[in-house]
């Protein structure tokens, strides 16, 4: 059994590498039960592709991967999202061809062992009371903020541990990115964990209770939320002071 | 389906089963399908001409002294793969090359024979231009296109038909001008041809162009086409779905087990073929032959049709009594009412296309029943 | 006005097996990306089974059953076979693969069955005549109408209304997003080729049923024609399959009908124009999918 303070996802020397683009060169990440941690860094930094990466879904390698106990070296996608860690890609994704509904129902399609999908869903209509309404219309016509609702209850519908969020404010109004954070600091108040990609760093460190910055595909500054938040080099870079 | 095997391996292992060449062997090239569209052609074709060619060679050869020796290449079908085939062939000390059952790849073949100067024969090209494009080391071993035709038109004055449509395909020589041949013949005996549809091979869709045929007003006394399958089949049952009744011409395409099996669709249709088997004929002798060897009966004319290609060769080599190129080639154009399976083979006096008897078949509860044989009056057989 | 109704009705049976055709084509191309060229020797292998089966004394129905399952089988094993160890791979590297499945069946059956078309026996009863007031349909033609209907009424249901249909719909968006819905990048590929290897099965039967026989090479003509309707229509995109099937088979048969004698032997020639004309209006064809995002 996982101990309470082990960490639940654990990540020693993760390279990615796109043939001879090395995005991801050797980074270690620590995520504990019930934490937020966010992953920092400007464009092209390799923040993506090291979520990616850890669902399986970009080429990886890497000295040590470990969720929830378990090895995820060359596990595929799918069978990583059963164990309970899940991603909200960048840029939303949602299937725009397919209902509302449907997506929320292809994101509860395979776990039926980690929860009841009805409840579930029921439990995230409640949430997203905007997609209750909209239920039976094409994802494709919904605006960015609700499409944004749409891809993090597609994903809650698996019921995962870890949720990896990639720019979830990314393009939204401020109003919308406001309640996005709120939604966010929910969920984790309510158990789950989060590693949070972003762009909108005074707003992560905000929530976070941790934090890394990538720069080139390397961790250069690591720390707590609020010791980022005070660093110099994040005053500078990014919060403009 | 064991036999098919054994080709495949034969090409594979080109002439390693056999002796190595000795001087009065006389090498034949096959530059034929065994892949590809005109397999299913050259295939029979070839196996009835390997028959023959073990007859000769277990009598000791041609005479007695030239024993036969195939060097046997795949062409998959294709004009460009024969040519280079045929060129590997004469390279490979052929003294005679055997090429597709098309006018096509023959031609290609052909340019590259007639300039080393070595005869060629096509299993079985019907086009009767295709010695005129290549030269005279050229030859074919069929009935030609506008022979068929002049049997077919004579056929229909005959069955009182006044009137007639024609069906062609521009996709090959054979289905276009096969019944424009006909058609010829027709008129200058005096009938008229109402009109020409057109299909496209391998469509099978005859929807609407038999919506045409069932909307002309008058309607034809006879359809005549070279359709084979799988058009044939397929446009005669949208004909007959279109409530036209109207009785129907074909060519030696559809010589095949397929249109037996049509059933009342094709009751009545008649064709013409290289040859039918009359009780006491040599084709029912060879076919009976042929079922003792193989276990099955021949289920295509083309066999017979390859048999009668080593019966040529044989004649041809003997009377030239010699491996010469050039003497077999003279051997060739010289060989007059030759006694083959199929009937009697005349290349004396023609360019190439030899005179052979064509019959007429009208098929009767999915039997054959002979019409007429023999070769048409050389008056009506219309210019290549 | 008959004459034109009686066309119409050619055109609908025709264009109705080049959308099952495009159909199958579309299904595979939407999920990985493949113009599947071996799609018309699951017909011919269709063929040969239907054919077999009765041969070994299988009444017609269950012959075609056989046939049915057979090609989904095929279907099945190509993508196993061929087609995985390829998957992710760039466009040109699927397309030879699937030129090289299509040149190795047809010379396996060449060299193994025969290289001559074998005959199939299909039931007296399919050569009929129905007449609908002034209109002649053959019983074939007039099957093949609701056979087709009735496919697309029936993938459109499996599509939207069960979680495997809607897994492919998802899948032809995005196929990776799928992924992380848990769902297993194989069995929804294995679904795909199923289901074209039953609609090229369809398709078979009715072709087949047509010509009665079977030969090796039968499946080349079909698979270019369903190749050009998926092209008219928008590759990768299904509806635009269904009508690009049917406005191939509407403009072949228009031209038919209509085009004087004298220009009758470039009907194809005509056909393609019309084709190119399309296409110069609408480069990614009718419908036409947004292009998609992939990891
Ligand atoms: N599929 C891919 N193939 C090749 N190179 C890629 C691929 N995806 C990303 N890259 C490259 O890898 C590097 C890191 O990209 P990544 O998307 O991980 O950065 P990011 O930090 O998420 O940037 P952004 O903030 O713009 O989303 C970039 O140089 C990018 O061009
Ligand atoms: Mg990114």
């Amino acid at each position: 059994m996982t101990m309470p303070d082990n960490p639940l996802l654990s990540i020693e020397g993760l390279t990615v590498s796109y043939g001879a683009v090395e995005a991801v060169r050797g980074i270690d990440l620590t995520v504990r039960r019930g934490e937020i941690v966010t992953l920092l860094g400007a464009n092209g930094a390799g923040k993506s592709s090291t979520l990616n990466a850890l669902v399986g879904l970009a080429p990886r390698k890497a000295k040590r991967m470990e969720f929830a106990g378990t090895d995820l070296t060359g596990l595929p996608p799918e069978t990583i999202v059963r164990r309970g860690m899940t991603l909200v890609p960048e840029g939303r994704r949602v299937f725009s061809s397919l209902t509302v509904e449907e997506n929320l129902m292809l994101g509860g399609a395979k776990h039926a062992a980690r929860g009841n999908p009805a409840q579930v869903k029921a439990d995230m209509l409640e949430r997203f009371p905007i997609l209750a309404e909209r239920l039976h219309q094409k994802a494709g016509s919904l605006s960015g903020g609700e499409q944004q609702m749409l891809a993090i209850g597609r994903a809650l519908m698996s019921s995962p541990d870890l949720l990896l969020l990639d720019e979830p404010s990314l393009g939204l109004a401020p109003q919308v990115v406001d309640r996005i954070f709120d939604l966010i600091g929910n969920l984790r108040d309510r158990g789950l964990t989060i590693l949070l990609v972003e762009q909108n760093v005074a707003q992560s460190l905000e929530i976070a209770d941790r934090g890394y910055v990538l720069a080139n595909g390397r961790i250069e500054l690591q720390g707590s939320a609020e010791a980022l938040r005070s660093s110099p080099e994040i005053q500078d870079a990014y919060l403009g002071a | 389906m064991k036999k098919s095997k054994l080709l495949m391996l034969s090409t594979a292992f080109v002439a390693l089963a056999s002796a190595p060449l000795m001087a009065e062997d006389l090498v034949i090239g096959l530059a034929t399908a065994q892949t590809g569209g005109l397999a299913p052609y050259d295939q029979p074709n070839l196996a009835g001409l390997q028959m023959k060619i073990e007859e000769i060679n277990a009598a000791g050869g041609i005479a007695g002294k030239f024993p036969i020796k195939t060097i046997i290449k795949d062409t998959r079908s294709d004009s460009a793969q024969t040519a280079m085939v045929a060129q590997e062939l004469v390279d490979a000390g052929a003294q005679l090359i055997i090429t597709p059952c098309d006018a096509d790849p023959s031609i290609a073949a052909g340019m590259i024979t007639q300039g080393a100067g070595i005869p060629a024969i096509s299993f079985c090209a019907t086009t009767p231009t295709l010695p005129l494009a290549v030269g005279d080391y050229m030859f074919s071993n069929y009935p030609a296109d506008n022979v068929q035709a002049a049997m077919l038109a004579a056929h229909a004055i005959e069955a009182g038909y006044k009137t007639a449509y024609i069906l062609t395909s521009p996709d090959t020589a054979y289905t276009l001008k096969l019944p424009q041949y006909f058609g010829q013949v027709f008129t200058a005996k005096g009938g008229s041809v109402l009109g020409e549809g057109t299909f496209t091979m391998g469509q099978q869709d005859f929807g609407a162009e038999v919506t045409k045929i069932a909307a002309m007003d008058p309607k034809p006394d006879v359809i005549m086409t070279s359709a084979y399958e799988p058009d044939f089949p397929a446009f005669v049952r949208q004909l007959r779905g279109a409530g036209v009744t109207t009785p129907i011409l074909g060519s030696d395409g559809i010589d095949s087990p397929t249109t037996f099996g049509l059933g009342d669709l094709v009751e009545g249709v008649v064709f013409s073929t290289a040859g039918h088997p009359t009780a006491g004929s040599p084709l029912e002798a060879f076919n009976a032959k042929w079922t003792e060897k193989t276990g099955a009966a021949p289920d295509t004319i083309y066999i017979a049709n390859g048999y009668d290609l080593g019966n040529i060769i044989e004649a041809a080599v003997t009377a030239a009594d010699s491996l010469d190129p050039a003497a077999i080639r003279e051997g060739i154009a010289n060989l007059e009412n030759l006694q083959g399976v199929t009937g009697p083979i005349t290349y004396k006096g023609t360019n190439g296309m030899p005179l052979r008897s064509v019959s007429l078949v009208r098929i009767k509860a999915g039997d054959r029943d002979l019409v007429a044989q023999g070769q048409p009056d050389p008056a009506d057989i219309p210019a290549p | 006005m008959d004459i034109f109704l009686q066309q119409l009705l050619n055109a609908l049976s025709l264009g109705g097996t080049y959308a099952l055709l495009a159909l199958g084509l579309a299904v595979v191309f939407s999920i990985i990306g493949l113009i599947n060229f071996a799609h018309g020797e699951l017909m011919t292998v269709t063929g040969y089974a239907v054919c077999f089966a009765l041969i070994w004394g299988l009444p017609f129905p269950l012959a075609v059953i056989a046939g049915l399952a057979v090609a989904m089988t095929a279907a099945f094993l190509m993508e196993r076979v061929a087609f995985r160890p390829v998957r992710g791979a760039s466009g040109t590297t699927l397309l030879l693969t699937s030129f090289a499945v299509s040149a190795i069946l047809r010379v396996l059956f060449q060299n193994l069955i025969s290289a001559r078309p074998i005959p199939v026996a299909i039931p007296a009863s399919l050569s009929g005549v129905v007449t609908i007031g002034p209109l002649h349909l053959g019983m074939i033609q007039l099957i093949s109408i609701i056979v087709t209907l009735a496919m697309l009424l029936g993938l459109n249901l499996f599509l939207h209304r069960t979680m495997a249909g809607r897994a492919m719909r998802a899948a032809a968006e995005d196929f990776a997003v799928l992924r992380l819905m848990g769902l297993r990048a194989n069995s929804v590929v294995a679904t795909a080729f199923a289901i074209s290897g039953l609609l090229a099965g369809v398709a078979g039967v009715l072709w087949v049923a047509q010509r009665g026989s079977v030969d090796p090479l039968m499946g080349a003509l079909p698979v270019l024609k369903a190749f050009i309707a998926a092209i008219i229509g928008g590759l990768g995109s299904l509806s635009g399959a269904v009508a690009g099937g049917f406005l191939l088979g509407f403009i072949e048969v228009i031209l038919q009908a209509y085009l004087p004698e004298s220009l009758l032997p470039y009907r194809d020639a005509f056909a393609i124009l019309l084709v190119i004309t399309v296409l110069l209006f609408r480069p990614q064809g009718l419908l036409a999918r947004k292009t998609l995002v992939k990891l």
